[in-house]
């Protein structure tokens, strides 16, 4: 503000200017966050809804009820969290761990092994790794249910199925993580070699605890995938309650026959499953942020 | 521990023998099929408590020592086939589907015949129409699980008084009053649209070869009387209470009329509780004539799978006649308001004073027997709707139905050879020079019409792949020109007339005679 | 800090490529029109909103240009080191293409000299190791080595005896007898017993997986000879084996990286690399549901599905012309997918950055917390909301805003359809674009905006000047990536408008595609569909590989901050 003097009028308009603009910010941003929340709240809402179970004109219940939760939760015949509901959600979530845990592992794997090390066809991989990505991933799922299939990983079986497919190939997901590495300076492995770390020493010990951040986003989003995945998970499930995921029961509460009967049942599931998730992210967004922009930008 | 085997022998020879001997008998007989056998039922989600019910029911009281060890899953009607053909493997032992899908369900191996006895007891406790949903060629492929496969109209009684329920005109008029909808899927299903075309007495009858491939259609939606089904349709699409959807919630989101079935019942009955009326479709008047709709009448079908272990097909399919016979269909229609397909059911006064049973029964007057359709067809009718829509006049109407004909005529066209050439304007989907396939021999007589190049060649419908021509020709290439230049490998005719060409699929030889 | 400028010959180029995409698929889409017999109206209507798309882009584009031009002077102006950078041009690219097959060939050619030349000159240990794997290692006192070299051969000659030649042998026909069904009675009932054939599917697959094992076993074998020459080398030099312990070692030092790639690349050479070498070959076989393998046998078909692809002559149920349009309509949707996100995400994260706006992580949070909501449940729920008789129309007609029969076609008209799902992705995309953009934007540095502020810029000035160009310098690879997902986003379309409202021209055999269908979920129709054609899906599968190859691959070899990778260690 050292040329304010110089220029008192201009300043006192811009102050003017500068007040209307932060107004008109604010209601740009109120009306933004009104259109993005309120899909999510009629969906809470619809799931207190006990009056009726199938799609209504109105958004607020008549009665208000917890009946769907219990549904979703308690049956008389198989007792609470007996329910295919609670099988699916058990299923999903195993899904999200074992993939958060196994694929951070190998992601971190790849992208320090590329952002490290220059070996010999290491250009001729990245290119042929980005290659493999523009030919469309769902027609491989026919083959890849065949080979579950004989490996005895589907329908009942889906969920270790299901984990490996998501993990097997995400070492092709290295690309955020590989920016990530490239921006911590080597001089640092360089000064640990010459403490006499061995490779593996320098990873564990010195770049892994500063490569917390893009740890965090990868389990996160790692872990976030599979709670929303129908395509795969429906084809590998094929059919058998025992294996499926919340996206494929509860996408099927939607097909024209259970529709009438599920509908507030399934805005009750979708509650459910966006709670841990919302929570988890709420609680870890700022490693997700630096994650995101530390690496996702650079490719 | 010889002895012990030698006994053990012994008794398995003798077992052996008295089973022979006695082979007439029908105690031992039932000892054969004893044992467990584990299973997987699919069926809609909505009796997937009840069919568990009804399996141990059949555990309990059979009498041949069969116990099923069943995992029921809960898979819609809708797409059992679906399931089905990316997987045969996979898919229950027992399972529910939709008619429609019967024909794919038999091509991809998914269904197995019915032995003559079960197929005797079909016949007999079920009429024409539900024995002919499950026959393909001349087999049995499945069982009639319900009649009720066909649409009627709910309506909201406070809105559409009793007296109107005959005329779309009035409902239409009614509902437009009130400011609500008349909810029919026009745009989105074939199934839907059908109605106005078999009400003017339009037909789409699909013929099969035993394997569920279509040879042959007789469709006459292309026709005057298409032309008044289209009128009839377009007066609902142009309401303004018109909405496509066959969704029975659609009665809490602002409709008075839906046309769907009897699977909505339930639900449709907790919407509108008392206001809640059933009634066969409404007329429609075009030029001063009315015409009442028309609906397929379908069936839902239970099928088994085929099974490398004849015991456990053979129990599969006593467990299929239970679930499929007079007290499973009772039950079921006891339970969530399934109309029976049994013939002895169906004269029962509970199923008849049912309100939508009596619905369909009422619509059944004016109903098609949904026979085998291809699987195609419904994408291409579907189209109608939109195309009727779009159009302002009667041009675009018979637009929209020349359309459709168009890819009727290119879908049948495209399963077998067309002999193309000058004489149909080298069109590769015309029906008419399709070569008739016998043994593996083609053949087709034609008029070839005088002209500058009488040519043409044998290709696959609607392709122009060819390796029948000239060079193929074998008897009769006296008849034809000799062209040096022929690089398309055509047979040319020297001169006009009528002829006959046949073709050897097995090795390619060509006859041509001159009638 | 910058390293680079941004070279105005670049955005020329990769805009020309765009545009001239656009206008190949314009004429590609025509042709196909007519020749289908659709009106004429259609071609007119594509081939303007394609017009539009690429003036749009050339106007963007020049005064890119411009402000490329200003940018690289501010840069050279504040006194940061600037490096020079060859420009690269399309010849470069392919003579890069040219290049690397001449040196292949050449590789190729330097093995087998190797093979002979190592055979020739070595000793009797490292001639027996041509044909007992490890032998060389084992005799030379290598035993890890050697037992795994030996270990592998064992195992591969097995499974070629007992599995692969089977297989393999299967292969050119794959399958000769179906399955076949007799009648057997049981207990009085006659019931069919399957006698299980052939299954081609399984032949296909393990045919792919023998091929595969049999690559990996000449890589091996290759390797053998190799390790023969070099300790041979080593011998004669006077220099002492690596043993088996120092091997181990060097997996977690030297070679770590062999360790860390091996379970990743094991990974996606198994459930990537097999899977479409598979599929592609699908596209020349006759797969679909009614041949499915088991029941009926398939059998190789050659280009006959890439033909009906691409012959015009089919009528009105033709691919091509179905093919022309959900192309154009996928390019259409991605270019406006990306920039919308991209550039309200911006200004959504500047807004929000603004000084003097109090509650900045209350915002960011509302927003980020959509982020973790799964897609399935909100986009099926929006999806509803928009109906005819959904939630938003129904509350427009019961305040009188419209009547019955005037309701806001969002999901029944194509063109409101295309819109709805371009707007409703900027509701799903715009907390991530917020995300990255506030990240980069505070790494700007703030006297650009001082200096500027010097000169009398005001703030659309700054953005202009120093803002845009900054960020669309850093995201180039960002931009390029969120393309090709866009272009392949399956759920948005599936989960709101199933590709609906149908297309009647295109609504036939070819698919029973949609207006708002992309590529991708045409091909999970036709996969999923009546007849489960998977050999079309497979052969459009391919087509959208060389699309978005093309596309790409140009594209990203000619980025700046894809190449400087170096620059940032």
């Amino acid at each position: 503000m050292s040329n304010s003097n110089n220029m008192p009028k201009r300043h006192m308009g811009l102050r003017t200017a500068n007040t209307v603009s932060n107004v008109l910010i604010y209601i740009l941003l109120v009306v933004i966050c009104i259109v993005w929340l309120i899909p999510f709240i009629f969906i809470l809402l619809q799931s207190f809804r006990v009056e009726s179970t199938c799609q209504v004109g109105y958004v607020i219940p008549h009665t208000w009820g917890l009946k769907n939760y219990v549904n979703l939760l308690y049956s008389e015949s198989s007792g609470l969290f007996g329910t295919a509901f609670s099988k699916w959600y058990l299923n999903t979530f195993i899904i999200a761990l074992c993939t958060a845990v196994i694929q951070t592992v190998i992601v971190l794997c790849m992208s320090y092994a590329l952002s490290r090390f220059r070996f010999k066809m290491r250009k001729a991989l990245m290119q042929f790794m980005l290659i493999l990505g523009f030919f469309p991933g769902m027609l491989t799922m026919i083959i890849l249910y065949r080979v579950l299939k004989d490996l005895g990983l589907t329908q009942a079986n889906a969920v270790p199925g299901l984990i490996l497919v998501y993990v097997a190939s995400s070492g092709m997901g290295y690309y955020v993580s590989k920016g990530f590495f490239d921006t911590i300076p080597k001089s640092l492995d360089e000064a640990a070699r010459i403490d006499g770390a061995t490779r593996a020493q320098v990873l564990w010990r010195i770049i892994l605890p500063l490569a917390k951040p893009i740890v965090i986003y990868t389990v996160l989003t790692a872990f976030m995938a599979p709670w929303g995945d129908y395509v795969f998970a429906s084809y590998i499930s094929m059919g058998s309650t025992a294996g499926k995921n919340v996206a494929v029961g509860l996408y099927e509460w939607l097909s024209q026959d259970q529709i009438m009967n599920n509908y507030t049942m399934f805005c009750a599931g979708g509650v459910l499953v966006a709670i841990p998730v919302t929570v988890l992210f709420m609680c870890l967004q700022k490693y997700y942020v630096e994650g995101v922009t530390g690496g996702a930008v650079k490719g | 521990m010889k002895k012990v085997l030698a006994l053990m022998l012994a008794l398995v020879m003798v077992l052996a023998f008295a089973a022979c001997k006695k082979s007439g008998n029908e105690e031992e007989q039932n000892k054969e099929l004893a044992g467990t056998y584990d299973i997987t039922v699919w069926c809609a989600e909505n009796i997937v408590d009840l069919t568990k019910k009804q399996i141990e029911d059949y555990n309990n009281n059979n009498t041949y020592g069969i116990k099923f060890n069943a995992t029921v899953e809960p898979q819609g009607e809708g797409d059992a086939a679906t399931k089905m053909i990316v997987d045969v493997d996979a898919g229950g032992d027992i399972f529910c589907f939709a008619q429609d899908q019967f024909a794919r369900l038999v091509q991809a191996g998914a269904l197995s015949k019915l032995g003559p006895e079960a197929a005797a007891t079909i016949k007999e406790a079920n009429d024409a129409d539900a024995v002919a949903a499950c026959t393909m060629g001349e087999d049995i492929y499945a069982y009639p699980l319900t009649a009720d496969n066909g649409y009627f109209m709910y309506y909201d009684k406070s809105v559409v008084p009793e007296e109107h329920i005959g005329s779309l005109e009035d409902i239409l008029a009614d509902c437009e009053a009130a400011g609500k909808y008349f909810a029919m899927e026009t745009n989105t299903s074939a199934w839907y649209i059908a109605s106005f075309f078999f009400g003017t007495g339009c037909k789409s009858e699909w013929t099969t070869d035993s394997d569920g491939n279509f040879t042959a259609v007789n469709d006459t939606f292309n026709s005057p009387e298409g032309l008044i089904a289209c009128k009839g349709l377009k007066k609902l699409l142009d309401s303004p209470a018109n909405l496509s959807s066959s969704d029975g919630a659609s009665f809490a989101q602002n409709a008075a009329v839906v046309v769907t079935g009897t699977w909505a019942y339930n639900g449709i009955k907790d919407i509108l509780g008392d206001k809640m009326g059933a009634a066969a479709l409404p007329s429609f008047t075009v030029d001063g004539k009315t015409y009442h709709m028309g609906s397929f009448a379908g069936y839902k079908l239970l099928g088994v799978k085929p099974q490398t272990d004849p015991h456990k097909a053979a129990a599969l399919n006593l467990l299929a006649q239970y679930l499929t016979g007079e007290a499973g269909q009772l039950e079921r229609f006891n339970a969530v308001a399934w109309g029976p397909s049994n013939l002895v059911d169906l004269a029962k006064d509970e199923v008849k004073s049912n309100a939508a049973i009596s619905a369909v029964m009422a619509q059944k007057e004016f109903a098609t027997p949904q026979g085998q359709i291809h699987g195609s067809w419904w994408n291409i009718a579907k189209v109608i709707g939109d195309d009727v829509a779009a159009a302002t006049d009667d041009a675009g109407l018979q637009t929209a139905l020349n359309n459709y004909k168009e890819k009727i005529d290119a879908l049948i066209g495209l399963t077998g050879y067309i002999f193309v050439g000058a004489w149909c304007n080298w069109d590769n989907a015309d029906m008419t020079m399709k070569m008739t396939e016998t043994d593996g021999v083609l053949s087709i007589t034609l008029d070839v019409p005088q002209s500058d190049y009488m040519g043409g060649r044998i290709v696959t419908a609607g392709t122009w792949e060819t390796d029948r021509g000239y060079a193929q020709v074998t008897e009769g290439k006296d008849l034809l020109v000799d062209d040096p230049g022929n690089g398309d490998n055509n047979i040319i005719f020297a001169e006009a007339g009528n002829y006959t060409v046949t073709c050897n699929l097995s090795n390619n030889e060509i006859t041509v005679v001159k009638n | 800090m910058y390293k680079k400028r941004i070279t105005p010959a670049l955005i020329k180029l990769v805009l020309g490529i765009i545009a001239a995409v656009l206008a190949v698929l314009f004429i590609i889409t025509t042709v196909a029109s007519v020749k289908a017999g659709y009106s004429a109206l259609k071609p007119a209507l594509w081939g303007g909103m394609l017009l539009i798309a690429a003036i749009v882009l050339l106007a963007v584009g020049s005064s890119q240009l411009v402000r490329a031009r200003q940018f690289n002077r501010m840069v050279e102006e504040s006194g940061v080191t600037v490096k020079e950078e060859k420009r690269a041009t399309i010849g470069d690219f392919f003579k890069k293409i040219f290049d690397g097959i001449k040196r292949f060939f050449l590789s190729i050619g330097n093995e087998f000299k190797d093979i002979i030349t190592t055979f020739i000159n070595g000793d009797w240990k490292t001639k027996l190791s041509y044909l007992v794997m490890g032998f060389g290692c084992l005799a030379r006192g290598q035993i890890l080595r050697g037992i795994l070299f030996l270990l592998f051969e064992i195992v591969f000659i097995g499974y070629m005896i007992f599995q692969g030649g089977y297989w393999l042998s299967m292969l050119p026909s794959l399958g000769k007898v179906g399955q076949h069904k007799e009648w057997v009675n049981v207990g009085g009932i006659s019931v069919e017993k399957m006698l299980p054939g052939d299954n081609s599917f399984k032949i296909l697959l393990y045919g792919v997986l023998t091929m595969f094992f049999i690559i990996a076993f000449i890589y091996t074998w290759r390797q053998n000879v190799k390790q023969n020459r070099i300790a041979e080398e080593i011998i004669r030099s006077g220099k002492k084996l690596k043993s088996g312990k120092s091997d181990l070692r060097s997996l977690v030092d030297d070679q770590f990286h062999k360790t860390l790639l091996a379970l990743p690349l094991t990974g996606i050479l198994i459930f990537t690399v097999m899977p479409i070498v598979f599929m592609v070959l699908v596209a020349f076989t006759g797969y679909d549901g009614a041949h499915n393998g088991i029941a009926n046998l398939f059998h190789w078909e050659g280009l006959k599905h890439f033909q009906e692809l691409l012959s015009w002559s089919n009528g009105s149920n033709t691919y091509s012309a179905t093919f022309g349009e959900i192309l154009t309509w996928t390019l259409i949707w991605a270019v406006f997918a990306t920039f919308s996100n991209y550039f309200l995400g911006m200004l959504v994260a500047m807004a929000i950055n603004k000084k003097g706006i109090k509650l900045k992580k209350v915002w960011r949070t509302i927003l980020v917390m959509t982020i973790a909501i799964p897609q399935f449940i909100s986009l099926l729920y929006v999806s509803k909301m928009f109906a005819k008789n959904g939630l938003i129309n129904l509350f427009l007609i019961d305040h009188g805003i419209i009547k019955l029969g005037q309701e806001l076609p969002f999901w029944e008209d194509p063109t409101w359809a295309r819109i709805t799902v371009i707007l409703i992705n900027i509701w799903i995309g715009i907390p991530y674009l917020m995300l990255i953009a506030t990240g980069i934007l505070m790494n700007i540095p703030a006297d650009l905006y001082e200096s500027a502020k010097i000169d009398g810029a005001n703030s659309w000035q700054q953005y202009k000047k120093i803002t845009l160009p900054y960020m669309l310098f850093i995201t180039g690879p960002y931009l390029l990536t969120s393309f090709i997902g866009n272009m392949n986003n399956f759920n948005v379309i599936y989960l709101l408008t199933g590709g609906g409202p149908t297309n009647p021209a295109a609504s036939t055999a070819a698919g029973n595609a949609g207006y708002t269908d992309l590529l991708i979920t045409w091909l999970y129709k036709i996969t999923m569909g009546e007849e489960a054609k998977y050999y079309m899906a497979s052969v459009i599968g391919i087509m959208v590989f060389v699309v978005v190859g093309i596309i790409a691959l140009v594209v990203y070899n000619l980025l700046p901050s894809v190449k400087n990778e170096e620059d940032f260690q």
